[in-house]
């Protein structure tokens, strides 16, 4: 058994609405091993996101802690959140609006260094910089250019560069690759991938696309409406998926292919929003075997097979 | 008439910037059948969405410009046409679909007046008449008719692409332009918008124009596939030709690059490189400098067009002297 | 091959160091020439003011009445001809720029600092500390900018940094309500969070994130702005509450030409002129320096 990096523990996260308040993240639990990926699925709505932010602390907790080597870092104060930045890291979906347009590539890979003090000497400091450029395959002809004169690969890549910059071991990686066209979402997959093998880092893989994260990860997890409601080892979830949204959600990505061997589950109704959710399965009106227990009372997260977790109230049968 | 309802040929649109020249599409040629679904699959800058606005004769002008070709729909010379029956035609023998439905809608309009007004344009009846078939198109969209008097932002994304459906249908097009349609959409909601166009498809009996990067969705709706890069076709075929029989390296470069999720150990194989600078085009094959069978030839030829069949067809070097020449694999 | 390229890589490396912003900007302004001839039309006013002594003599030419000399025209003694007086309107130009040029850019430095940083809080931190800032801004903004300074000024006592405060503090509501604005409109993007993640301060992320990239409007505001200063100085001077006669100011010497306009209209014409060109500078400059600093736009 290897050693676990993060755990969060009952984690929830709410936002005062109008109509109410927001469960985005509601309770729940997870942890990550060193050097494993954790794929974080969902569509849009589903509290991913704002998982990976609050784990970050770019958000603040509702309730619930997060557990980085040993240290809850919802206690922790300014100077040791700072400290902790350098470990743990984020790569945006948007490689067009994270990286800041009035910085050149090579200020923008600098300043999280020269920030933490990591190096002082400002020439030793270039160096590094020049170094990270090679290390995600951004030539260094490129160090004075912008990042509206690149393309959106490119300008992952160095978003990817920057993320690495200090003495990263964890990254969020909140859709990195869903912004890019298809042939370079290969490459930045690939160099994210090489990068951890290299570097020993562990990721958290936040994704609406289920064949992505079924290349990269070594669990996966999947969210719907600020719940967790399939946690189980990649391989085990793509062959033996039970809950019937994950079973929906794999049929319904298209397949680039002529023979149609599964069947396409077709979910009624729209994602709503988990404001003022009831006390029941929050799938259970699009759900297409919903029983009357379903919408009465809301199912836990239970261990049907070794290592697979699963809350719906049908498996049993 | 010809069973071709549309008909582009040699086609080249130019954008005529400060910086230069981008040669957006540059001597392209599709046709579709009528009641066919062609899927026109390219990435960022492959001219698609060029391609698809010049049908629709909407090519912002300035910048851009049809230089040559021809555009043929349903027997008319769309070049030849002046706005006012370009006007006529727009909505409703040709219509539509955009990519972002949060934008596309009007958002202090009801969308019942929206698919209404669509009506009004190109039909000659009235207000409550338009009203009627507005809610009719709702229900054919799957959404209640009742809800015709709401306004856009009480939809959610996957019902407001199906308000921008029942708009583009609401005149019983012959062609319809989709544009990306989907990709917006979270994955089951793509999946309900999907199946309602493969019904909606049948049920008007039009011809569509499917533009996507997904090759996942092509298998899914189209009939025939039509590769782009750089402004060309460089394959085109039935589904199932490109899909069994892949020629061009750059398809086989695309279905290598997406991750295959009944096989999770395979490995992803990207294409080097980065699509060619659209103002500098190079001499010879515009895929030439990304593609691993490349040869000296490539460099400096525009390649020539084999067929295989009578739609089965590819642009590279590597098929002319040898027809059965085989790509390394990797088709799944 | 792959070791030649990189050679290759080095090779310009020693060539192309890094970039610095600041040169990134001045060598993208140097490309607009209306921002230089702004640029240049600038600096000569400042050289007339810094240098003033040696053009014309401040006792003798600009505020000794002559009443032999009264209005002459433009000839080879007096190039702008004299006013009312008998005062050279040259001299007084030249000397009237210490005061004009230097109280409007003061008076805006006085309002852009205080009112952008209120502002850059206000739409920073936002909710009830926006609220507060925000709300006493308005019972401000509410007064008439003029009178405000009058009060200002009246409260004070007439003198040439009164009528500095006076005039800036009037336009501070003004200021917050364009760096906010533009504050929020860039606060929400995503490289501020990216900016957050590596462990940035609140302050290091306003001063390095958030300002530089909403400086368009504000440049394009103050240069305005600048403009309407030197008009609200001569206001006051007008009134008796500004630059007290006989101290030569563009404004007054606008105002008080003003009866002599249809016979001697170089009276008015030289000190508007100079008004007009300082604030036509301003706002090339202010252009071009926008444009600079956008490095979107080559």
């Amino acid at each position: 058994m290897s050693e676990v990096i993060l755990e969060v523990k009952n984690l929830k996260k709410y936002f005062d609405t109008p109509r109410g308040k927001l469960h985005a993240v509601d309770d729940i639990n997870f942890s990550i091993e060193k050097g494993k990926t954790l794929g974080l699925v969902g569509e849009s709505g589903c509290g991913k996101s704002t998982t990976g932010r609050v784990i970050l602390r770019l958000l603040e907790a509702t309730e619930g802690e997060v557990i980085y080597e040993g240290v809850n870092i919802n206690h922790l104060d300014k100077e040791g959140m700072r400290r902790l930045r350098k470990e743990m890291q984020i790569i945006f979906q948007d490689p067009f609006s994270s990286l800041d347009p009035r910085m050149t590539v090579s200020e923008i890979i600098e300043e999280p260094i020269k920030l933490n003090k990591i190096i002082e000497d400002p020439k030793a400091r270039f160096e590094r910089v020049l170094e990270l450029m090679d290390l995600v395959g951004l030539s260094r002809r490129l160090m004075n250019t912008y990042p509206h004169e690149l393309d959106g690969g490119r300008r992952q890549r160095i978003g990817i560069a920057r993320a690495l910059s200090l003495d990263t071991k964890f990254i969020v990686c909140d859709e990195p690759v869903s912004a890019l066209d298809v042939s370079i979402q290969a490459q930045i997959l690939n160099l994210l991938k090489e990068l951890q093998d290299k570097l020993g880092l562990t990721y958290i893989f936040i994704t609406h696309d289920l064949s992505v994260v079924n290349h990269f990860s070594d669990d996966i997890a999947v969210m719907y409406l600020g719940k967790l409601i399939e946690k189980a080892p990649a391989e085990m979830l793509f062959t033996n998926p039970i809950h019937p949204y994950t079973k929906a959600l794999l049929s319904a990505i298209p397949r680039p292919t002529l023979d149609k061997k599964v069947e396409k589950i077709i979910l009624k109704g729209e994602i709503t929003s988990p404001i003022n959710p009831q006390n029941n399965c929050r799938f259970s009106d699009r759900c297409n075997h919903a029983e009357e227990i379903c919408r009465s009372q809301e199912p836990a997260l239970e261990e049907v097979a070794p290592g697979h977790f699963v809350a719906c109230h049908l498996f049993k049968k | 008439m010809s069973d071709k309802l549309l008909k582009i040929e040699d086609l080249v649109v130019q954008y005529i910037t400060d910086d230069g020249i981008v040669e957006a599409v540059n001597g392209l040629n599709i046709t579709v059948d009528r009641g066919k679904t062609l899927g026109l699959v390219g990435e960022t800058g492959a001219g698609k969405t060029t391609t698809a606005l010049s049908i629709m004769r909407l090519i912002p002008h300035p910048p851009g410009k049809i230089i040559s070709g021809g555009i043929e729909l349903d027997g008319m010379d769309l070049l030849a046409l002046n706005e006012q029956r370009l006007e006529k035609i727009r909505g409703d023998v040709v219509s539509m679909i955009f990519q972002d439905p949060m934008t596309a809608l009007n958002p202090v309009i009801t969308v019942g007046d929206q698919i209404a007004e669509a009506i009004m344009i190109h039909q000659k009846v009235g207000q409550a008449q338009a009203s009627q078939k507005a809610r009719e198109m709702l229900e054919i969209v799957g959404i209640p008719g009742n809800r015709s008097n709401e306004y856009p932002h009480q939809f959610s994304g996957g019902m407001k692409q199906r308000v921008v459906i029942a708009i583009a249908l609401s005149c019983n097009p012959k062609l319809l332009i989709a544009d990306e349609p989907t990709t917006a959409l979270d994955v089951t909601i793509q999946a309900q918008v999907l199946e309602l166009m493969k019904s909606l498809k049948v049920k008007f009996q039009m011809g569509m124009v499917l533009i996507t990067h997904d090759l996942g969705v092509v298998a899914e709706v189209c009939d025939d596939v039509a590769i782009m890069y750089a402004g060309r076709i460089v394959e085109q075929g039935t589904l199932e030709e490109v899909f069994t029989e892949v020629k061009h390296p750059y398809t086989e470069g695309l279905f290598n690059s997406i991750p295959n999720i009944d096989d999770r150990k395979e490995k992803l194989k990207p294409i080097r490189g980065l699509m060619s600078d659209p103002y500098n085009l190079p001499k010879g094959c515009s895929f030439c400098d990304r593609c691993d069978y490349a040869m000296p030839v490539c460099e400096t030829e525009k390649p020539p067009k084999i067929y295989f069949s009578d739609t089965h067809f590819v642009e590279c070097h590597l098929y002319r002297d040898q027809q059965d020449f085989k790509l390394k694999g990797g088709m799944k | 091959m792959s070791n030649k390229s990189e050679v290759i890589a080095t090779e310009n490396l020693i060539k192309t160091k890094k970039r610095s912003q600041s040169a990134d900007v001045w060598r993208r302004l140097k490309k607009s020439p209306t921002a230089m001839i702004g640029l240049a039309i600038i600096v000569l006013f400042l050289f007339m003011a810094l240098f003033a002594p040696l053009i014309a003599d401040y006792d003798d030419e600009a505020i000794k009445m002559n009443v032999r000399e009264r209005l002459q025209p433009p000839s080879t003694t007096h190039i702008f001809g004299t006013d009312e007086f008998g005062r050279d309107i040259f001299a007084r130009i030249v000397w009237g720029t210490r005061i004009s040029l230097f109280v409007g850019l003061i008076s805006v430095s006085i309002a852009l600092s205080i009112g952008g940083f209120l502002g850059a809080i206000a739409g920073y931190y936002g909710g009830r500390l926006d609220n507060a800032i925000m709300r006493v801004l308005d019972v401000l903004l509410a007064i008439p900018t003029i009178l405000l300074a009058i009060t200002i000024v009246a409260a004070l006592g007439a003198s040439v940094l009164n009528l500095m405060i006076a005039v800036g503090v009037s336009n501070i509501p003004g200021f917050a309500r364009v760096v906010r604005a533009a504050v929020l409109s860039v606060k929400d993007e995503e490289f501020i969070e990216a900016a957050r993640a590596i462990g940035a301060n609140d302050f290091i992320i306003i001063v390095r994130h958030v300002l530089p990239n909403s400086m368009a409007p504000i440049i394009v505001f103050a240069t305005l702005k600048v403009a309407s200063s030197i008009m609200g100085i001569s206001s006051l001077s007008f009134i008796g509450l500004g630059v007290q006669p006989p101290t030569p100011e563009w404004g007054s010497m606008l105002a008080g030409g003003r009866a002599y306009i249809r016979d001697y209209m170089y009276i008015v014409m030289f000190p508007g002129l100079a008004i007009v060109m300082a604030v036509l500078s301003l706002n090339l400059i202010g252009d071009g320096l926008r444009d600079a600093l956008d490095p979107k736009l080559k």
